[in-house]
Order: structure tokens, then sequence, then C-alpha cells
């Protein structure tokens, strides 16, 4: 490809012929346009005159230049020129593809991809063997055709981690297992991960290697943290750049359960700085549904921190029993608990009854022994639905004789009476010390302190379940701590007092870290691998390099000591894991990460990520060159006097005609819809028979005439209903004409009609051959309307019964004539219970509006009239003609008031007044 | 197009929105023959004009015995002096005449034969005479004359430009010329002052297309005559314009100052006009003629 000025040419010998355009010049100029022969009666007075210019036998220079400019593209185009040709000189060899693939360059992942994408092509066109490597999730190297790695490349996803030790060293174990040198091509996420340095020594043994990266910033988000009544978040980005604004958001899910962003801030970097801060003040009821952080427009797993219970504050109540002395504070009950809890939750106080609708997460009751039946129906309905009831003993407990000889429902074991003192000055033995925690134990990893000391509780009776209900003793084995489930909730019982009274333990941090573990009160900050030990966690949703939430399916449970310390990889995926009723999320970023830009050595070669691909001109320069053509032709034909200002103007409007015809149509939707429901409007389904269609349209203007004259129904001009494109649940009344060769309506307007007829609208079927055919099949339209009806949900028929409220919703009628006076009306048959009952003149028939009327009178004609309100067409003879359209404008009355009042004239309150009009 | 029931139909059509045309006959004598026109004066015919009394010398046969009876004078009924009038036409049938501009547009000979016929119509709906100048029809009255000329209408000549028929014209007739006049000047002055010489006065109908009359071309073009007899080449017909209508108007001034050297009416109608116009001025110039 020979390279000209910045274009590249395949065919570059094809430009000589250039050379030719002056010649070409030279001819086209002494060759005047071709002239047109006219028939011209009046040329004997043209003979005789002469041109005057001599000069005008030749093709003016504009249209020269333009032909010329056509021809020179099209000499250009057929040379091949391609734009941003590629200069690089193509290697040889192996080619491998090093790609970071972590959540860093995932915001930038379709680029990678593209990059990857113009080096695969342009290898394949070398003929080279690639292989690609995913640091991320590194594999054996696979030397393949380029074509083979293209085909695979869109399967290739970023993983949410950086490449950690063993990815590297699986990296190099892969380079060390091919034998042959080759090239490498290095997709830098651009942060520095340690082990990058022996992996870019790796490849540079083996062959050229050359560095894409992206110049952009890469953001991260740090844990966020609850600190001083807000949240602190803290966003961190690689490259210590000019002062910016990162807006971060706090996604979760609003009270109807759909995820959204519930709260903002803006976090400001100062320049050269890489980490800015900004605190989210939230209601606690808002902080309660937050899921997680993220970075604005930074979709990357990093710039995505999830929250879990260290965001999350419990509601704890707290109840004590009497307090019988003052100023005691030492001594109160709720002293050391209130402390332990209050970093940690929101804490209610006040009565049971008036504590529990507000639903708090936690209930203490301390040294409380009887309560209320109310309150105990309350508190059991409360534990049923996943409340923790936590008691305490003391001194009235154990006085009590609450679960003394049965288990009380809200006392996980049955009580001795009494309860016991060791280590007292009036009895025997030390005061005890604790048993470490078993291994079924929620407590199971946690430190005793050695001076905690216990030295009265109350006992547990032995039973059968005592030993599954143990979740702390002492080291002589007797229960300090039972537990026992209720419900979705679950009672807890610490056989010592809440206070220091009893034992040491509510002095030393094991009472706090027990209450964390029994999920009281929720850790205040992340905890470490010794908090976590001895505690298997399962994913519930893990993070992928976007930064979005899946659920963890199948993944393995991990132990509570990785989750805190190991770094995020295959194994740890960063995500929501959860333990019994504690949540922990795993970050990308832990609290103290950093981010560095990733350097590179002075002699590896680094370019940005932008390709700029190939485009070849030819096809543009040629289609340029047609264009300047047909210019040409106009042109020409203007000059010789061929194109008449008419044709002209007519090609201009042909041009200017091709508007969007969507917006006119969406137009005329809204017009339509306006139409339909400014006022009332009465429609008929468009037949496509104009005949028909016209009669259906001027009987419904009749009719709405009729009915504005004499009823306070004041309808518009009726419409045409088009059954495949217009909305119909805006008429109550839809006239349906039948014609033997109307089109069937497709499957979409079958079901628009169905929820016209289940929503409350009534089609009035009309076979208009009553003259001729009884109703059923007889006839052509009856047969339609059996094709036409089938799909439709029509409920059981019967002719119109005399007392059908059809006969009196507005005038009293016996019959329902239209042009013709056939019998046949059918309507919804009445349900097969009503009976009429003696006395009444009517049965109570159906509730609502029948959905169908079916005849073939053949109305809209006897309705039927022009703009001046004559009628259209002749019914009858004379005046008894006169009065069949008379029924007939009264059976249409009749019609519409039964559609707009529905069965209000089947209301026996009106039966009085009907019974007298009918002289009974 | 030019068959002679489907021109006498239209021909109908359009005479039929005219009241019956009543030339104006100048001359009492040479065309002695009655017809229906009165002259204002007492003479032959068959309509009253007037009672006179009796003179000396009047046939006893003359005196109107019901008016005389009312008095004691006797009175004779004069009827009113009745002559018909011989109006000859000639339309140019030349192959210059078979044109039109525009297919919306009809032949300038098709229009000129419409106005023509109905003319003819009017004129023998008004009792007078009609025929052709030259010998082919000699004017007379009746409808069977309308479907002669009609007859006589279908016939296309072959030359580019057909000279005036100036032969047998009936002395003291009235005559209508039809035709675009663009051929030769000398033969239409020519036939004007044969006409003039033998006291015929008549009317100059000039029929032109709108596009002889606007020009509207542009471009190197050959024109050529229908015939094909003549043709003219030129780089920019645009350049032209002026000077063509320049002499299409010394064309038209020469017509007009023989018209009013041989006393004759000229006038002109182009084919976009209503032919309903020009059939209106037609009757006035017959019949008003130059009073």
């Amino acid at each position: 490809m020979t390279v000209l000025g910045g274009i590249g040419f395949t065919a570059p010998w094809l430009l000589l012929g250039l050379l030719a355009l002056p010649i070409l010049w030279l001819i086209l100029r002494a060759v005047p346009p071709a002239p047109i022969r006219r028939l011209f009666p009046a040329v004997s007075l043209l003979l005789g005159l002469k041109d005057d210019e001599s000069v005008s036998d030749r093709t003016p220079w504009w249209l020269l230049l333009l032909r010329m400019l056509a021809v020179a593209a099209v000499i250009i185009g057929l040379a091949g020129p391609v734009l941003n040709p590629s200069r690089d000189a193509p290697g040889s060899g192996p080619l491998l593809i090093v790609m970071d693939a972590s959540w860093a360059g995932a915001p930038t992942w379709p680029d990678r991809i593209e990059l990857a994408e113009a080096q695969l092509t342009e290898a394949g066109r070398a003929g080279r063997p690639v292989a690609v490597l995913r640091l991320s999730a590194p594999e054996p190297l696979l030397f393949q055709s380029a074509e083979a790695w293209r085909s695979r490349l869109p399967g290739l996803s970023p993983a949410p981690w950086q490449p950690g030790p063993p990815q590297i060293d699986a990296a190099l174990d892969a380079i060390a297992g091919t034998d042959s040198g080759f090239d490498s091509y290095w997709v830098s996420d651009g942060l520095d991960y340690a082990g990058r340095d022996r992996l870019l020594a790796a490849l540079q043994d083996r062959g050229a290697l050359k560095v894409y990266q992206t110049g952009a910033d890469v953001f991260g988000l740090l844990p966020a943290s609850y600190d001083d009544g807000a949240i602190q978040l803290s966003a961190l980005r690689a490259a210590a750049g000019p002062d910016r604004e990162v807006t971060l958001l706090a996604d979760g899910t609003d009270p109807a359960g759909t995820a959204r962003v519930l709260a903002s801030a803006t976090a400001r970097f100062a320049a050269g700085e890489t980490r800015a801060e900004t605190a989210l003040s939230l209601p606690a009821e808002l902080r309660a549904r937050i899921t997680g952080f993220s970075v604005q427009a930074q979709r990357s797993a990093g710039a995505v921190t999830l929250a879990d219970d260290a965001l999350r504050r419990r509601e704890v109540a707290l109840i004590a029993g009497r307090e019988d002395r003052e100023g005691l504070e030492l001594l109160a009950p709720l002293h050391y608990l209130e402390q332990a809890l209050v970093p940690t939750a929101d804490l209610l106080h006040g009565g049971l009854l008036e504590v529990l609708p507000a639903n708090p997460d936690v209930v203490v009751l301390a040294d409380i022994a009887t309560l209320s039946p109310a309150e105990e129906a309350a508190l059991t309905e409360w534990i049923d639905e996943g409340g923790l009831l936590l008691r305490f003993a003391g001194p009235r407990l154990a006085a009590s004789d609450v679960s003394r000889s049965d288990e009380h429902p809200l006392m996980p074991v049955r009580l001795r009476s009494g309860g016991r003192s060791v280590g007292g000055a009036m009895s025997w033995g030390e005061p005890k010390t604790l048993a470490p925690f078993p291994e079924t134990s929620p407590f199971h990893g946690l430190q005793i302190p050695p001076d905690v000391r216990v030295t009265a509780q109350v006992m547990a009776q032995p039973d059968p379940t005592l030993a599954d209900r143990v979740i702390a003793a002492l080291a002589d084995g007797t229960p300090l701590v039972t537990r026992k489930p209720l419900g979705q909730g679950q009672v807890v019982l610490f056989h010592v007092t809440a206070n220091a009274e009893w034992s040491s333990l509510p002095l030393s941090g094991l009472f706090v870290e027990m209450l964390e573990r029994l999920a009281v009160s929720s850790m205040a900050k992340a905890p470490d691998a010794a908090d976590l030990e001895g505690t298997t966690w399962t994913p519930v949703q893990v993070l992928d390099a976007y930064g979005r939430l899946s659920e963890a399916e199948t993944l393995p449970g991990v132990d509570g000591a990785d989750l805190a310390s190991a770094p995020v990889g295959p194994d740890l995926r960063p995500g929501l894991y959860r333990s019994g009723d504690r949540r922990l999320a795993r970050n990308v970023l832990g609290a103290d990460a950093t981010l560095e830009p990733a350097a590179w050595p002075a002699d590896v070669p680094v370019e940005g990520l932008t390709v700029r691909p190939e485009l070849p001109l030819g096809g543009m320069l040629l289609s340029l060159a047609l264009a300047m053509l047909v210019a040409d032709v106009i042109a020409a034909l203007a000059l010789s006097g061929r194109l008449g200002p008419g044709r002209a103007t007519a090609a201009l409007l042909a041009a200017m005609m091709l508007t969007h015809p969507t917006e006119a149509q969406q137009a005329s939707e809204t017009d339509f819809a306006l139409s339909a429901t400014g006022e009332m409007v009465l429609a008929h389904v468009l037949t496509g028979d104009k005949e028909v269609d016209d009669v259906a349209r001027a009987g419904l203007r009749g009719l709405s005439d009729t009915l504005f004259f004499r009823t306070s129904v004041e309808p518009a001009d009726p419409i045409g209903v088009d059954l495949e494109r217009d909305e119909l649940a805006f008429f109550p009344l839809l006239y349906w004409p039948i014609t033997p060769v109307q089109p069937t309506p497709s499957a979409e307007a079958y079901a628009r009609l169905n929820a016209y007829l289940r929503s409350g609208g009534m089609i009035l079927f009309d076979t208009r051959d009553a003259d001729i055919a009884r109703f059923g099949a007889a006839s052509p339209n009856g047969r339609k309307l059996q094709d036409l009806a089938a799909p439709l949900d029509i409920p059981p028929l019967e002719p119109v019964p005399g007392d059908h409220v059809l006969t009196r919703t507005f005038y009293l009628l016996q019959d329902f004539p239209g042009r013709h006076t056939g019998r046949d009306v059918w309507v919804e048959a009445a349900p097969p219970d009503a009976e009429q009952i003696e006395g009444m003149p009517f049965r109570n028939l159906n509730d609502g509006v029948t959905p169908v009327v079916i005849g073939g009178n053949d109305w809209a004609a006897a309705w039927a009239v022009d703009r001046n309100g004559n009628p259209l067409v002749p019914v009858g003879r004379g005046f008894a003609g006169e009065r069949q359209r008379e029924l007939a404008y009264r059976f249409g009355v009749n019609l519409v008031m039964h559609v707009l009042t529905g069965n209000y004239k089947s209301d026996q309150v009106h039966v009085p007044a009907l019974l007298d009009r009918l002289g009974q | 197009m030019t068959t002679p029931p489907a021109l006498r139909q239209r021909a109908e059509a359009e005479a039929a929105r005219i009241p019956p045309l009543l030339a104006r006959a100048e001359h009492l004598a040479g065309t002695v023959l009655l017809g229906e026109h009165g002259r204002r004066r007492a003479g032959l015919g068959d309509d009253f004009w007037q009672y006179r009394p009796a003179q000396v010398g009047d046939s006893r046969r003359l005196i109107d015995h019901r008016r005389s009876a009312k008095g004691d004078q006797q009175f004779v009924r004069e009827r009113e002096w009745q002559i018909a009038q011989s109006v000859m036409l000639w339309v140019d049938q030349g192959a210059s005449m078979r044109f039109a501009s525009e297919a919306a547009l009809p032949d300038k000979i098709d229009r000129a034969r419409l106005l023509a016929l109905s003319i003819a119509i009017l004129l023998v709906r008004g009792g007078e005479r009609v025929g052709l100048t030259g010998t082919t029809l000699p004017p007379r009255r009746g409808n069977a004359q309308v479907l002669r000329l009609a007859e006589m209408f279908s016939h296309d000549a072959e030359a580019d430009y057909a000279p005036p028929e100036h032969r047998a014209m009936v002395p003291h007739a009235r005559a209508l010329f039809l035709s675009d006049f663009l051929g030769d000047m000398a033969e239409v002055e020519r036939a004007l002052t044969k006409a003039a010489d033998r006291g015929v006065r008549g009317v100059l109908l000039q029929v032109l297309d709108p596009s002889e009359e606007a020009f509207p071309y542009q471009g190197r073009t050959i024109f050529q005559s229908v015939g094909g007899t003549l043709r003219h080449e030129t780089l920019k017909a645009g350049e032209l314009r002026d000077r063509y209508l320049a002499r299409l108007a010394d064309r038209k001034a020469a017509l007009q100052s023989l018209c009013q050297v041989t006393g004759w009416r000229l006038g002109l109608h182009h084919t976009g006009d209503s032919a309903q116009s020009a059939l209106l001025w037609l009757y006035r110039a017959l019949d008003g003629g130059v009073r």
C-alpha cells in the first residue's frame, strides 16, 4: 500500500489517470450540448435571426468543472484510497495478547475488545498464530489462528479482582510452558499490582513487548462506614490528577422493592490528591434500605462497595422490671446493656406494648418474670415473625414460678426454683468460669477472658431438649446461655443478670462480642480474622467486574478468617456473605486499599487504546462521483432548456415529501383519542365496503341526532373504527355491519376486542339481511358473522326475552325493527336461576350489560340521515314506514341507554312506576 | 378528432350558448334574396312593420280591412323589408395550424375549425347563408349546409402555410378568415384587397398557440415547421426571444393596417383561452360589423 499524505492507496498507478483530465477538459469544452428539435410553426418569423455570441457553443466552465471533479472522484475512488492506513511493519511469528482483564478495565472493556480485535485482524492478515492470556484468569497458552480467537473474543469478560500472586504464578507457568519466542501486546488496565514486573521480564525475554494503556483514570470506592451519625464514604483514584469531582450514589430498594438511587453525594479530589471523602447523612429508615454505593458513571466492581450489617443499626427495645430504687445507675439492670449497645444500635425505651408496634429487631427483658396475657400474646406473635427475645435472669425470675413445672413458651428451658450461688460468703466452691464454646454455638471462636466469673445463676431443669439448647455453659457444665427457636424468631436466656450483680460477664468485652454474635448489636467496624474465626459464610450475591450484583447460586461457602483477610480472587468473590442472621459484605477494595497507577519501564512502548480503524474511501468517492454526475445531468438539462420549471418544482416537491410518517401517525393517534374522548361518541367498525361504511356512519349520525334531541345523551359525530389500528376503549357502543367480504381481524385486534367486551363494551352485530334470511348460517352474512365472532369472548345467547331490560330502558318496546322487521334479535342469555316472582312483571335478570346484540334488521339504514337530517334510505311504505323508522330510532335510543345505564331500569325500584305506565 | 360528426357535435355545443346571431346586412342591392333580417324599413317580408294611410296608386288588395274598419280612413299594412346575408368562411387548413405546444392545449386548427363551425351554426340558425370561399361550397341555407361545412373542415392540407382562398367570393357578402397568418403576408394582402374590391367585408381571426406568443425556449434548439419545410437552428434560444417577439408584433401590426385599409376587423385568439370568448367576439364582429 502506498501512502500519500496520510491516505493509502491500494492501486496507486490508477492515479496517473488524473493526468488525462486536462485533455478531457479540452475535449468536453469544445463539444456543445446537443440541440433539441422542436416543432414551431412560427419558425417563419425566426428565419434570418442570428445568434449574438459565437462563444456560447461551448460548455460553461462550472459544468466542465463539475464533470472534471466527477471523473477525478471516479479515478481516485478506483485507486482504492484508505484513511488511517496501518503503517506498522507487520511482524512475524507468534503473537501473545496479554490482558489484565481486571475490574479496573471494565468501564472501557469494549474498547479493549475492539483493540484486541484490530490486533487479531492484523495478525490474521499476516498469518501469525495468536494466543490470548487473561491475567485475572490465566490459562495455558494456546496459539491458534487469529480467526479462531476472534470468534472467542466476545466471550471474554473481565474478572472482579486484580491478578494476585496465584494468577501471576499461573501466568508465568503458562509462559514458561511454551518453547518458542513470541511478540507480546499487553493490554493493561492501568493499575499496578504485585508481580507485574516479573511478568514484564518474562514477556520481554520472549520477544518484543508493546503496552496498550488507556489514559482514563481508574476510580475506586472504599467500604462505607457509619460514624458521627453519617455514612462516611471515601473514593480513590489511581492518578493524582487535577481537581475533580465525582458523584457517589447510594443504591437501594424503595419500599416497593424496586432498585433505585436513594441518595447521592459529591466527593472532591483536590488537585494532586488520590483520595476524596464525603459524608452522607440519611434517616435510619433510608439507611436501612441501602444495598451499596457506587461511583457514578464508573461501572466497575472497584467503584462499588456493598453495604452490610455495619451500616445497619438495629432497633433494640430494653425493658426492665420495676425500678425499686432510684439513682443506683451502676446497679440498674440495663446499664451495661445500654453501654454495650449505644454505639451500634438504636435503643427504644418504654412499655412492652408501646414498643412492639415499632417492630424492633430485638426485645431485651431484664429480669422480668411474668407478662400480662396481652403482652405475652403480642410478644409471641412478634417472635413468630422473626423477633429475637433476649431475656436475662435475676432475682425476680429466680423467685417466680415461671417455667417451673412446664416450659413457658417464652422461655428456652424449664428452671429450677431458686437458682444457685457459688463462691459466695455462705457457699462452697469458687466462682465459676466459662467453658470454651462448642462448635455448634454461635459464640464459637470467641476468646474467653480469664477473669469472667459467675457467682450466681438460675439453673435449668435437665430435659431431653436441654443439651440442644445450651449455647454457652460454665466450666462445670451448667448452662449459662440457652436458646430455643420460636416460629421464625428465637428466645435466648442469659442465666445471669444483665448487671454485674451475679457475674462479671457484663463487665467484659466478651459480653459485647456475644451480643454481636447474637445479632443483637451490629459490628461497629469491619471484623478482622480473629473475630470471624470458626465461622462459615455462604455467598448470597456476588459482584461481577462491572459492579453488577448477581445471585451466588452454587458458589461454596467461605471460611470466616479468609473472608476477613484473604484477597479477593476466584475463590473469594466480592459480594455479600451470610452467616446465620449476620450479613457481611466483601468488597473489592478493603478499608485501607490504595490504587497505584501502573508504571512501565522506558524501553517498553506504551500506546493508547484508541484504534483508528482503516477506513476505505473508495466507495464514498464513487458515490460522490455518482452524485456529481446526477447533478451534471440536471445542470445539463437545465442548460439546454429541457428542464422546465414545472419539472424542477415537481422534483423538489418529491424530495420534500419525504417527511417522517411516524410523527404524523402519532399525531393522528392523539387526534383520534382526543376526538373519541372529548365527548361521548358512537362508533362503527370499518368493513372496507365504502357503501356499507357510509350508511353505518350516516346511521349513527341519525341516531346521535335523535339521542341529542330526545335524551340527555348528547353524542358527537360518529367515528369509523379500524379494528387493526384504533383503540376501542373510548366507545360505549360499536356498530358492526357484516359484509361477506370484509377482512377477518388479526389476533391482536381480537385480543383488543375481547378486552373491550370484558370491560363493559357492547358490539351490535348487524347482518343486514333479515329480509331474506333468518338468524343463523343460512346467508353469506350469517356465515361471515359466525367466522368473525368465533374468536370473540361471547357468552351464551338467547332471543331478547319479553322482559329484557332493552325493552324498557327509555321507550317501552316489543320488537326492534330496522329497515327490516326481523324478530330475531339475540342478547346474552339470562342466568338459568332467574325466575319470575309471583306478582312481579319482570324477572330479576343478570347484572351488567349484554356484551353483544346480534340481529339482521339493518338498523343503520333505518337511522341513516344526510347532513341536512333527511332520511337517506326508504323504510317501508307511507306512514307505516315512518312508524317503522320511528321504532328503529327508539330501539337505538334504548340500546344506547342500556349501554350507558346498565340494568338501571331492571332495578325493581322502578316497578311501581312501570306498572303504572303499563296499566297493570 | 376531426371526424365530421364529432366536430359538429362540439360545435353545436358551443353554438347552443349564444342567441341566434343576426348579421347585419349593409347593402341592399346585389343580394336581394329574402331572409329574416328586418331592414327597419318597409319592404318585402313577412313581419308586420306599420300601417299607413292608403294612397293613390295602392292596389285595393293591399288595404287592410280590419284596421280600416275602425275608422273612416283606409289603411295599408306594410311589412318590414327583410334580406338574407351571405357569409363566407375560410379556415387555414395548413400544416402550421396542426400544432399545440402542450398536451393540454388543443391544436390551433382544431380551435379554428370549432370557431368557424360554431359561427356557421349561429348564422344558419339566424337564417343566413353560409359557405366557404372558393368554389367547393357556395353559400346556402339550412342545417344540411352545416353538415357539409363540417365535412369540408375535416380535410387537412399538405402545405406548411396555406394561402387564403379568395376565389369566387360573392360580391358584397361578408367573410371570415381564420388562420395563424404566419405564412406569406403577400397572399393575405392579395386576398383582402381582392375582397375589398368586391365589396366583401369581414373579419380576420388570428389563432395562435400560447408558446408562439411567449417563446419560452432556452438553449440550443432546432426549430422546425410542422410540415418540415422550414428549419432554424439557434444555440441560445433565449437570446432570440426579444427579436422574435418584435417580429410577431410587426406581423400583427401589418395585419392591422391591412384591415384598416380594407375595412375588415382583426381579432386575436390564443388556444389557451376559452373558445366561448372568441365566439362571442366573432358574434359581435359579424353582427355589429363596421357600423
